[in-house]
């Protein structure tokens, strides 16, 4: 069995009093789709955020392809960085660049690629998403489902190992969740290897490689879509499940 | 040269002639019409002193707004007490306490014409810092964070991410604030610099024509709030994000 491509290893964040994580693990292989899945407050987006340290961990070490993270090192830390696609629940794109400068400007500034090989490449990612012909189009302009697509295009660009989703469909219409859920299945269908929140629980179902429930900060149960959704061992994720597929329909995606 | 530190030097011949022989005075719009060239000179070294605090303020006041924003505890402290300094002591005691004390007291020969640009400018920078710093503020926490997420440095995520958005968020707070900084260069003909008021003052106590001296003074300080507020405003629609309108105008 080769090594985690990513191992995160028992990560807790305190806000004031309030234990937002508390010693959360996750191995997770080339490859993997986690799903994470529990009620809001749990700390899903917090130990998403703490991966990248967009939330700096009080406690707790991270490895990226066996090498540790050293993330009080900024030069460390930016090159990991680098390495680990984030996707934001309310895009976060660049409100002043167009569509293609958005997914430009990280490998310019960044990785201090060419502009013309850059801009060659973000033409091929915007492409991938299926948004060629809306490159020169502004956020502002452009729909919900749009803007998620070029925050992907904006992160494979990169180069990424791992990809970290924070709910990527929440802050959609749901006609335009299909949209994004199709792009992030090529994606796995590819290989990626991917850390996601969400509550598309058919989605999560049919693709993800594990669930794994969170409440309270903990990881409360982790397994197989069909051991999480029909046989799990916990009250509360039985409970937490057969709520979330009374609002998200079908089971089997 | 206009520029320099006498009133007197830019006077034309003709005019400066009736003075000395004590001829006639102009009256009324003669008086205008007579002036009017030596006047708009004086808006030229307005403008520049203006232009020159203006660009100074933004020098400075940038940096002090980001610092302000991102920087550690104690730089913070440091430039609040910049800000409250520059923005808590008024501006003809700080050219008086600049010119007639410290460059006395240091020795230091500067115009008063570059005096005023720098007394103008580090108060600009007072507050010019802070319509940076709300222009920053407003932007969504989000914006830094997905910068960051690229493997930005916060050094790179302010300079391509964050102040291009918050400098266009600020130009009508910039705006407002050349239109205080014109008015206000007009107190630097304290220290003799040759802008609009101090020439006005000059030909009205020696042509006793006070009011359409004034008069035309004032019409010129409107005139130019006007200009560069125009101005302002053009450069606000040209750099206007496309689509971006967070008031549906």
């Amino acid at each position: 069995m080769s090594e985690p491509i990513l191992r995160i290893e028992n990560v807790s964040k305190r806000y004031g009093r309030k234990d937002v994580l508390k010693g959360a693990s996750l191995d997770v292989n080339r490859g993997d789709l986690k799903i994470l899945i529990g009620p809001s407050g749990a700390g899903k987006s917090t130990l998403l955020q703490c991966i990248n340290f967009l939330v700096r961990p009080d406690e707790g070490r991270i490895w990226l392809e066996g090498k540790e993270v050293h993330y009080h090192h900024k030069r460390d830390l930016y090159a990991y960085r680098q390495k680990v696609g984030m996707i934001f629940q309310d895009f976060n794109l660049f409100d002043h660049l167009n569509a293609l400068e958005n997914v430009r400007i990280g490998m310019v500034k960044v990785k201090g690629m060419a502009r013309a090989e850059a801009n060659e490449r973000a033409v091929m990612e915007l492409e991938r998403v299926g948004l060629k012909e809306h490159m020169q189009k502004y956020p502002a302009q452009l729909s919900g489902g749009q803007k998620q697509r070029v925050s992907i295009a904006r992160a494979l660009a990169m180069d990424p190992k791992v990809m970290l989703l924070d709910e990527p469909t929440s802050a959609l219409d749901p006609e335009l969740i299909g949209e994004v859920l199709s792009v992030i299945r090529d994606l796995g269908n590819n290989g990626m290897t991917m850390i996601m929140a969400t509550h598309q629980i058919g989605f999560a179902s049919s693709l993800s490689s594990e669930i794994v429930f969170m409440e309270d900060g903990q990881i409360i149960e982790r397994g197989t879509p069909e051991k999480i959704f029909f046989d799990a061992q916990n009250a509360r994720t039985r409970e937490f499940c057969s709520k979330i597929t009374d609002l998200y329909g079908e089971k089997r995606g | 040269m206009f520029l320099g530190p006498s009133v007197f030097e830019g006077v034309p011949a003709e005019f400066r002639e009736r003075i000395f022989r004590g001829d006639r005075m102009p009256e009324g719009l003669t008086a205008i019409a007579d002036a009017l060239p030596y006047l708009l000179q004086g808006s030229a070294v307005t403008l520049v002193v203006v232009a020159g605090a203006m660009a100074l303020g933004l020098f400075l006041g940038v940096p002090l707004a980001a610092g302000q924003v991102y920087g550690p505890p104690a730089l913070r402290r440091i430039i609040g007490v910049y800000v409250w300094f520059f923005r808590g002591i008024p501006l003809l005691v700080f050219l008086f306490l600049f010119y007639f004390g410290l460059c006395t007291a240091l020795d230091i020969n500067l115009s008063a014409f570059t005096v005023a640009i720098i007394v103008l400018g580090l108060i600009s920078s007072a507050y010019q810092s802070q319509i940076f710093r709300g222009a920053i503020l407003s932007l969504p926490e989000g914006q830094l964070k997905a910068a960051r997420a690229l493997g930005m440095s916060d050094l790179k995520a302010i300079a391509f991410i964050i102040l291009p958005q918050a400098l266009r968020l600020s130009i009508p707070g910039w705006s407002n604030e050349y239109s205080i900084i014109l008015k206000d260069s007009a107190v630097t003909y304290a220290l003799g610099v040759a802008e609009i008021m101090a020439r006005a003052h000059f030909v009205a106590t020696r042509t006793y024509q006070q009011l359409p001296l004034y008069l035309t003074a004032g019409i010129i300080f409107l005139v130019l709030t006007w200009i560069g507020t125009k101005s302002l405003r053009a450069l606000e629609e040209r750099v206007r994000i496309p689509g971006y309108s967070p008031h549906g105008m």
